[in-house]
């Protein structure tokens, strides 16, 4: 009996003194932290999230380990990266995908399988805006031309995406909405055949990023005619921004870090410490910048606010697309 | 000569000691991600591209392209050997490779299936070292209407696919539609058959289905048989293809890599598209269409040459402007993009040494993956003399850890699971699985091109022979409809005497 007493007490000291290990931020971490990626290998988000891991490194002290979980436009990777254990040894990669998702989910009237609220928001590194893009022949010089043509034509105008709702639909369905425009909408399966289909001039315009946009546009493949966002981009200058058009229609591709609500604050901060670190480090930049984006770091706390807001826009505009789907 | 002297320079790239060092290094772990069932090209790719963050961008692509055509070598050794596509380019090599297999002849399917993935390899480098940037601007001219007439030839051919009658194929391929309906509308975002089901709004990928229903579903047959099945010593004589099988897959190597060069340039998975457009084209142009499914070497041949020409043309769009209309080819753009590299219709003329340097690769890579995969052949024919009750638990276990591995998704597994019965079921009934992952695959995409189509002429059916080239595919299509239904009806000699019978 007293010998079973002295296991139990001895396992007892032994769980408790792990456990405390890993709550305690001092040593954290002692081992790998995993980080879930809800976005399929091979990505623009999924090489910045692995840039950040590569450099991360050195200001954690631990390995990354980057694991693909994609399925059902994130929400299956976010869903575990929300029910993993709050120890700061897995993290997610947040980003725009997770508004998109939920805000799509209740627009339809179904509960999101996760939620804003799961996740502390450790900080994010980028926030790139889309450009509106035509092929290089195309009638339209300027954003006005496009906007005049489709003022006259409503819902001739067709523009494709990479995927109902994605990050390249959801800018064009609040241009849109912002300038009371109609379009026929073609999705495509990802943002490379959809860019071969304005390049091929099988659709009129496109919201695309930067990176895979502008080496076309150089090439004499594509017209870049305005940034959708409000500030214009240092690598293309003389390109307005829809703030300089007057256009309110704001949206953001951006990619962060998040971990699982209940991870303990020392744990967050220093986590917190690691990406401002890696936001500003000068080999994360080049492997953000060389692709074409630029990095722009906000902190966890600022990430929230931006999700917040960016929230209620996609909230409008996906109550307004759910309408025209057809119900069951 | 231009060209000649280009290649020369990047030859001279290529063949420094590190860049040969990194073309063996990405053509050993294609080879591997081949073999390995549910892992592809793609998830070898992007595991391997953080070890290219320290690497210039030439020893980078040059690595990264070594992986995604040396996949296209290893993927149908698994396939050939133990029914268990390796990747998804090699679900058709299943068919013919493994019945050569269990009649003894596996060596020769595997030499032939290397062979082929040379000449099919090699002649597509040829075609991208000449033709790439003409290549890139009219692959852009197929939009979704030529796309869809493309599918419904293949579509068509589909029908002559299975081994049984038109009773145990239809079924399937109405099936394979069924499943491949699965998932969320690309059109509207409704969901189907989701059940409230989070993993299942992507829908069914059909790498784990194919694999349970061929592999796991050959595993739970040989259960039955085990005791029964012989494994005999492989003697050096059967490794090699006999005469009449090297002079028999000569037509089918070729017409594979003209085929799979050309399917490989079109937006998607265009490998798998090619592998069992070649497989199709193989079975309809045979003498004996009959003996498809029994150990042709011509199944074996024509679809991985294809898979590998069509690897080599995917290439196209993405060295050409810049657009990757794959995910593998994505995933090397991205790598470019990381040292600064930003491909597109400059990239040839800005970054020739890179261009250059990765075409004389691989030549080398293809070189190195024969030299590399003939010596294979042997071993891995050697691996089949395992006690089977040995052999299968593990193969089996691969398979559930290279299918997991992909997504990290236990719904993954489940999947493999299910169809693995599904497959052992039907086997059994002796309807035609092939029909059914095919359907699955040509399913989606047929339904997508269709719907972009008519979205973007507003309905109006007219889209459709609105351009020369998709006119010219629709009519095509007609034309091979018409005829299979001629070859079906009309007369033959057999009929003609059984009917003499009936009325004398």
């Amino acid at each position: 009996m007293k010998k079973i007493l002295g296991f139990s007490v001895f396992t007892l000291v032994c769980f408790l003194s792990l456990s405390m290990g890993l709550i305690q931020a001092a040593d954290y971490p002692t081992r790998p932290i995993t980080l879930i990626n809800p976005m399929p290998p091979g990505g623009t988000l999924d090489v910045q999230a692995r840039a950040w891991a590569a450099v991360a490194e050195k200001y954690l002290g631990q390995t990354v380990v980057v694991v693909n979980k994609p399925g059902a436009t994130g929400m299956v990777g976010a869903v575990a990266g929300a029910k993993a254990q709050p120890d700061g040894y897995t993290l997610t990669v947040a980003s725009v995908n997770f508004t998109n998702a939920i805000e799509w989910e209740r627009a339809n009237g179904r509960r999101p399988p996760f939620n804003y609220d799961d996740f502390i928001y450790i900080g994010s590194f980028t926030m790139s805006p889309t450009l509106v893009v035509v092929p290089y022949d195309s009638p339209y010089k300027s954003l006005q031309d496009l906007m005049k043509d489709a003022q006259a034509k409503p819902g001739q105008l067709v523009y494709c995406s990479g995927g109902l709702y994605g990050m390249s639909h959801l800018p064009i369905a609040i241009f849109a909405n912002a300038t009371g425009l109609k379009f026929r909408h073609v999705p495509y399966k990802g943002g490379g055949p959809c860019l071969q289909a304005v390049v091929g001039k099988h659709v009129d315009f496109a919201f695309q990023y930067p990176p895979t946009s502008l080496p076309l546009m150089r090439g004499n493949k594509l017209r870049v005619l305005a940034v959708a966002g409000e500030r214009r981009l240092k690598s293309i200058p003389d390109i307005p921004c829809f703030k300089d058009l007057g256009i309110n229609a704001e949206y953001y591709g951006w990619v962060g870090i998040a971990a699982p609500k209940k991870t303990p604050p020392p744990i967050v901060e220093k986590l917190r410490e690691a990406t401002k670190k890696t936001a500003e480090d000068k080999a994360f930049n080049a492997m953000i910048e060389k692709p074409g984006d630029e990095v722009y770091y906000l902190h966890g706390d600022e990430v929230r606010k931006h999700i917040e807001k960016e929230g209620k826009t996609i909230a409008e505009i996906d109550q307004e697309l759910a309408k025209e789907a057809p119900k069951k | 000569m231009d060209v000649l002297n280009n290649l020369l320079d990047g030859f001279q790239i290529a063949l420094s000691y590190k860049n040969i060092y990194l073309c063996l290094l990405g053509c050993i772990w294609g080879t591997m991600v081949g073999v390995l069932p549910g892992i592809g090209p793609l998830a070898g790719i992007t595991l391997l591209i953080p070890a290219t963050f320290g690497l210039g961008p030439t020893g980078g692509i040059i690595m990264l392209a070594g992986i995604y055509y040396g996949a296209m070598y290893g993927g149908s050794t698994t396939s050939i050997l133990m029914n268990i596509p390796g990747e998804s380019a090699s679900v058709v090599t299943c068919l013919d490779g493994y019945q050569m297999t269990l009649k003894g002849r596996g060596g020769a399917a595997l030499f032939i299936s290397a062979w082929g993935s040379w000449v099919g390899g090699t002649l597509s480098i040829v075609g991208l070292m000449f033709l790439t940037p003409f290549l890139a601007n009219f692959a852009t001219k197929f939009g979704p209407p030529e796309m869809f007439a493309i599918l419904l030839i293949a579509f068509i051919l589909l029908g002559s696919l299975g081994r049984g009658s038109f009773f145990r194929t239809i079924p399937m391929v109405f099936l394979g539609l069924l499943v491949s309906t699965i998932g969320m509308d690309p059109f509207t975002g409704t969901l189907r058959f989701t059940h409230g089901v989070t993993e299942l709004y992507d829908g069914i990928d059909f790498i784990p289905v194919a694999m349970g229903a061929f592999g796991v579903s050959e595993i739970l047959i040989s259960t039955e048989e085990s005791l029964v099945r012989i494994t005999h010593r492989v003697r050096l004589r059967e490794l090699l293809p006999t005469r009449e099988e090297l002079r028999a897959s000569w037509g089918p190597i070729f017409r594979g890599s003209g085929l799979g060069f050309l399917l490989g340039l079109l937006p998607g998975s265009a490998h798998v598209l090619a592998s069992f457009v070649s497989y199709l084209t193989e079975k309809r142009l045979a003498q004996k269409p009959e003996e498809f499914g029994t150990g042709r070497i011509e199944g074996v041949a024509g679809p991985e040459t294809a898979n590998n020409a069509a690897s080599g043309s995917a290439m196209i769009p993405f060295l050409g402007l810049g657009i990757p209309t794959g995910p593998a080819p994505a995933v090397m753009m991205i790598a470019l993009m990381i040292h600064g590299v930003r491909p597109g219709p400059l990239f040839i003329s800005e970054h020739a040494q890179i261009f250059w340097a990765l075409i004389a690769s691989m030549y080398i890579g293809n070189v190195i993956l024969v030299i590399l995969n003939l010596p294979l052949v042997s071993l891995f024919v050697n691996m089949l003399r395992v006690p089977f009750r040995i052999l299968f638990p593990i193969i089996l276990l691969i398979c559930l850890v290279g299918t997991y591995s992909v997504n990290a998704s236990t719904t993954d597994l489940i999947v493999l699971l299910c169809f693995g019965v599904f497959g052992y079921v039907f086997r059994k009934l002796q309807y035609d699985v092939a029909s059914f992952i095919l359907a699955m695959i040509l399913g989606p995409m047929m339904e997508m091109t269709f719907r972009q189509s008519l979205m973007r002429s507003a309905g109006s059916f007219s889209i459709f022979w609105g351009s020369s080239i998709s006119l010219v595919l629709m009519v095509a299509s007609g034309l091979l409809l018409l005829w299979n239904i001629y070859r079906e009806l009309r007369p033959t000699k057999a009929t003609w005497e059984s009917a003499l019978k009936e009325g004398g």
